[in-house]
């Protein structure tokens, strides 16, 4: 075919897309303003539901696209980006020119910066940290505080930066009631002798296993879900965290000493989607992703012929979601180039 | 269904207050009300927005209107924009409108209200004109109250203020026709009409208990709305 | 506790307070309670800082007591708040600066619901005009009168006679601040520093040689409620919200309280008192309670002010610890002498610019 398609971004979406678009034959720039692809699943330990570690999944998108020719751009971003007659005129920032026939854009999300939830304190009291942060202590093999002991009372607060009018994120980003039980089974298992709570406003288990797994969480692990929104965190005399949440189930406003609090940051379009929004002219939402032309069978396409969006910029998914657009993604670009000869 | 929420709704704070509300409790969490009354602002919220007439009603007539104590702090956090607080207030204005604060003993409590500081403001053109208000009725003010009060004038001097004098200055004393304009738009915007009608209800109220009712706050019902706390009120 | 992560937060909030030609507001619970506090605010920004401060004969409280006690519709509020507009106007003033954290937060409420829905200003415009024949323009910044003292402080720092320092050992002394829940709970970007970190008090205490003490509770209410402490029958609200806050403020032993509110001082400085009649109960050290100081007041201490024209005599909860801490010279037996000293008495707050 000798097609030219240019995938922007190197997270799971783009991996897939490119792995696959190159085993059929077209000719693929890969594009990541990263040093090594992966995206989030690098900093990621293990993944719900099953908890496999994430290793293996990158495992699995190395080896698609391994050997197929990708033409694969690390620490690159985009700088100008123009359709001239059917093709693309792309030019990067180490200031190549790439001439492509077909663009697809998975830029992915952005984790919600936690800073912003100013009354929860990260960055400013020592033991608040994010789901990812705690991602990385179960990658290092140690959960600690900041003065090397062992918590025990450890809170993970839902929805910090989703279905949030204050921060400006109406949506629910989908993916974090599920993570927080499945790290609070984590921390469990690290720390046989330490209490979870979970404060939540609603158990959103809408995936498959994830039901199961949340029940696990509460028959097996003994998490504590408590259903209020944790209204602030502060710290107190023997740097431990004191938290004022309702518990809205029996009525009652609730003050709690936590040794560690872990935030279940949500998805947020990622800024170098938002670049890319600005210089090429696509359609966002009022959620900041980018606008599809239609929700339901239009999820790949954009407001320009040939381009077309992969995974997490569109909204937020997991990584079976991820794989899925992507593929079809793939058939969209198959579609296109077929008609566009 | 809705006559009541209509009602509120034509209050501008009611509708800056109220998006919709999904029970989230941040507002509970940090009210220090509702740390120390039997008061869940989330509940009256979440009441408000049924629209039910009879729901609200009940509102306007119970105790837990009462509790809050204005601070605001639930806006700053409130997920949804809403402002508990805001539409508390606006209870409160309807629960006075329609004569309904006077069925619970917090309600009640408006009349002491109105003939203190409602009356200082409308008499003096301040909320709070202390002098003469002594530890009898403030006895947390401590002896040194005692002995701003007893030096009163000196005191006042002595910290440079204007009292009851021309010109401006700290308490100084508001000249008629400024008091006249003041006066005038409490008439015009319906300030006037909500202090008589927390004056008849009350009337009514205190003639239902049998208790007597003068001018004033030296009488049966004013030191009895002012002081009692039946202690059903707290956790 | 990560400091450089609260810099962040403060460097979100810059707020825009003007430099000169101020129409003053009074507060009404200043006034009574600490009238001392608005004299030595005048005589700083007059005499120390040389600037244009205007203060109207005829304007009044803004109401905001009798609103926040719900004994008016909030269109007699804004019809009165719009009336002290009118008088600024016609002084050819457009900077308000209230003496009053419930005021401003009042005045921010209301140009925030104006900008939100027109019509309401139109209304009170014409009900303004109805009652009084009075018309008025905006103000165009309205800052608190603590923001005022915040954006000099640098200023009054170089003029400064002490340091909120401990002579005896040298260290800076440790400070509470306590922020008024009207100065930026209902609009955090109107606040230096925002609603969550506020950084309008923590800045003059770092500039005039304090320690900024943060602890559990420093973002809860004093307790005032309005009616909750107006009514007898209520206050067990507010001394309950003043005592969570001293218990969870004691471990960090601090020297001082500092506070913009007018109510606040007046609170933690009684319910000190209060508690410790009832149940034996001090929370400073040595056994004595923790002096409470209005923002006005620590500046006025720094600048060498004495103690006795400042007003301290009229806390309950004694401040002479602070006092001799920093080491200010003063006269502990003319605390209670009435007699005025003339270099003190002229008049300060009566002379408009
Ligand atoms: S998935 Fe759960 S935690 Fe995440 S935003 Fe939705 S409800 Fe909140
Ligand atoms: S904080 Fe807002 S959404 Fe949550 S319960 Fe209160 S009013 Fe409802
Ligand atoms: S304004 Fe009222 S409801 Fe809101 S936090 Fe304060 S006391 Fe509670
Ligand atoms: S809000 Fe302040 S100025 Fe206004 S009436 Fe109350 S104390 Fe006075
Ligand atoms: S802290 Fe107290 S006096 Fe100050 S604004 Fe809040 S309730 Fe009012």
């Amino acid at each position: 075919m000798g097609k030219h398609v240019v995938v922007i971004g190197g997270g799971v979406a783009g991996l897939e897309v490119a792995g696959q678009l190159s085993k059929i034959g077209f000719e693929v720039s890969l594009i990541e303003k990263d040093s090594r692809t992966g995206g989030h699943l690098n900093k990621w330990y293990r993944l719900f539901p099953d908890r496999r570690r994430s290793s293996e999944v990158k495992e699995y998108l190395n080896g698609i696209t391994a050997n197929n020719g990708i033409n694969l751009m690390t620490d690159t971003s985009i700088e100008k980006f123009n359709r001239h007659k059917d093709h693309f005129i792309i030019i990067t920032s180490g200031g190549r020119e790439l001439i492509a026939d077909a663009v697809i854009v998975a830029t992915g999300f952005d984790l919600f910066k936690s800073a912003r939830k100013e009354e929860y304190g990260y960055g400013i009291y020592d033991n608040v940290i994010t789901s990812a942060d705690l991602e990385e202590m179960f990658r290092r093999g140690e959960i600690s505080l900041t003065n090397n002991t062992i918590p025990e009372k450890i809170g993970i607060i839902h929805c910090v930066g989703s279905r949030d009018e204050k921060v400006g994120n109406f949506y629910c980003s989908k993916l974090c009631c599920v993570t927080a039980v499945k790290q609070a089974i984590e921390i469990r298992e690290f720390l046989p002798e330490s209490k979870v709570f979970c404060f939540y406003m609603d158990m959103r288990m809408g995936g498959a296993l994830y039901e199961e797994l949340y029940r696990e969480a509460q028959e097996k692990w003994g998490v504590s879900f408590i259903r209020g929104k944790v209204s602030e965190a502060s710290e107190t005399i023997d740097n431990k965290l004191l938290i004022k949440v309702e518990d809205t189930l029996a009525g009652r406003p609730l003050k709690m000493k936590l040794d560690l609090l872990v935030l279940m940051a949500g998805m947020e379009m990622s800024e170098g989607g938002k670049k890319i929004a600005g210089i090429g002219g696509l359609r966002t939402g009022e959620n900041r992703f980018f606008a599809a032309t239609d929700n339901h069978y239009g999820s790949n396409k954009s407001n320009i012929a040939g381009v077309f969006y992969a995974g997490t910029c569109t909204a937020p998914m997991n990584i079976t979601e991820t794989i899925s657009h992507a593929r079809a993604a793939v058939v969209e670009v198959i579609d296109y180039l077929k008609d566009n000869n | 269904m809705g006559k009541l929420y209509d009602l509120l709704l034509e209050d501008v704070r009611f509708e800056e207050g109220l998006n919709a509300c999904m029970n989230c409790g941040v507002c509970t969490a940090i009210c220090p009300a509702a740390e120390f009354y039997i008061y869940d602002p989330r509940k009256i919220v979440d009441d408000v927005q049924t629209k039910d007439d009879e729901k609200i009603t009940e509102l306007l007539k119970s105790e837990t209107i009462w509790y809050c104590g204005e601070c605001m702090s639930c806006k700053t956090r409130c997920p949804r924009g809403n402002a508990p607080g805001l539409i508390i207030m606006a209870l409160r204005s309807l629960s006075q409108d329609l004569g309904f604060f006077t069925e619970s003993e917090k309600g009640r409590q408006q009349l002491a209200l109105k003939r203190t500081v409602g009356h200082w403001m409308i008499t003096y053109g301040y909320c709070l004109y202390l002098e003469g208000v002594g530890t009898s009725m403030h006895p947390e003010q401590g002896p040194v109250w005692d002995w701003i009060q007893d030096n009163w004038k000196e005191v006042f001097k002595k910290m440079g203020a204007n009292y009851q004098g021309d010109g401006p200055g700290i308490l100084r004393r508001i000249p008629e026709e400024a008091m006249d304009e003041i006066r005038e738009i409490f008439k015009v915007t319906g300030g006037m009409r909500r202090f008589e009608n927390i004056e008849e209800f009350s009337k009514k109220k205190a003639k239902e208990l049998n208790m007597q009712l003068d001018d004033g706050i030296e009488n049966e019902y004013f030191q009895h709305i002012y002081k009692t706390n039946n202690g059903s009120h707290t956790r | 506790m990560i400091l450089e992560g609260k810099k962040a937060v403060w460097n979100d909030y810059q707020k825009e307070i003007a430099d000169d030609k101020y129409y003053y507001v009074r507060s009404c619970v200043r006034q009574n309670f600490f009238p001392g506090s608005e004299t030595a605010f005048l005589k700083i920004m007059r005499e120390e800082l040389n600037k244009d401060v205007y203060e109207h004969p005829c304007h009044t409280s803004c109401t905001g007591i009798v609103y926040h006690s719900d004994l008016v519709p909030v269109e007699t509020t804004m019809t009165v708040v719009a009336r002290q507009f009118a008088l600024m106007t016609e002084a050819g003033y457009e900077n308000l600066m209230p003496s009053c954290i419930t005021s401003f937060g009042l005045y921010t409420e209301i140009l925030d619901t104006w900008h939100h829905f027109p019509e309401v200003e139109e209304k009170v415009r014409l009900q303004l005009k109805k009652a009084t024949g009075r018309e008025f323009k905006k103000p165009k910044n309205l800052a608190h009168a603590s923001d005022v003292i915040f954006k000099f402080r640098k200023e009054i720092g170089a003029k400064a006679k002490y340091k909120l320092i401990n002579k005896e050992t040298g260290e800076p002394l440790k400070v509470v601040d306590h922020i008024g829940c009207h100065y930026a709970k209902m609009f955090p970007s109107k606040g230096v520093g925002g609603a969550e970190y506020p950084y309008v008090l923590t800045g003059m205490i770092e500039e005039w040689g304090g320690q900024i003490i943060d602890y559990p509770e420093r973002r809860h209410c004093c307790g005032f409620g309005f009616r909750q402490y107006l009514v007898q029958a209520n206050r067990g609200f507010s001394v309950a919200c003043s005592k969570e806050k001293f218990e969870s403020m004691k471990p960090f032993k601090p020297d001082m309280i500092i506070t913009n509110c007018p109510g606040c001082p007046m609170f933690l400085d009684r319910w000190q008192y209060v508690i410790n009649e009832m149940e034996g109960k001090r929370y400073g050290q040595n056994g004595e309670g923790i002096p409470v100081f209005t923002y006005e007041e620590v500046a006025g201490m720094v600048l060498g002010y004495d103690p006795w024209e400042l007003g301290l005599q009229m806390h309950q909860t004694d401040c002479e610890p602070v006092l001799n801490k920093i080491g200010i010279d003063y006269s502990p037996e003319d605390k209670y002498n009435l007699d005025i000293s003339p270099s003190y008495s002229k008049k300060h707050n009566l002379i408009n610019v």
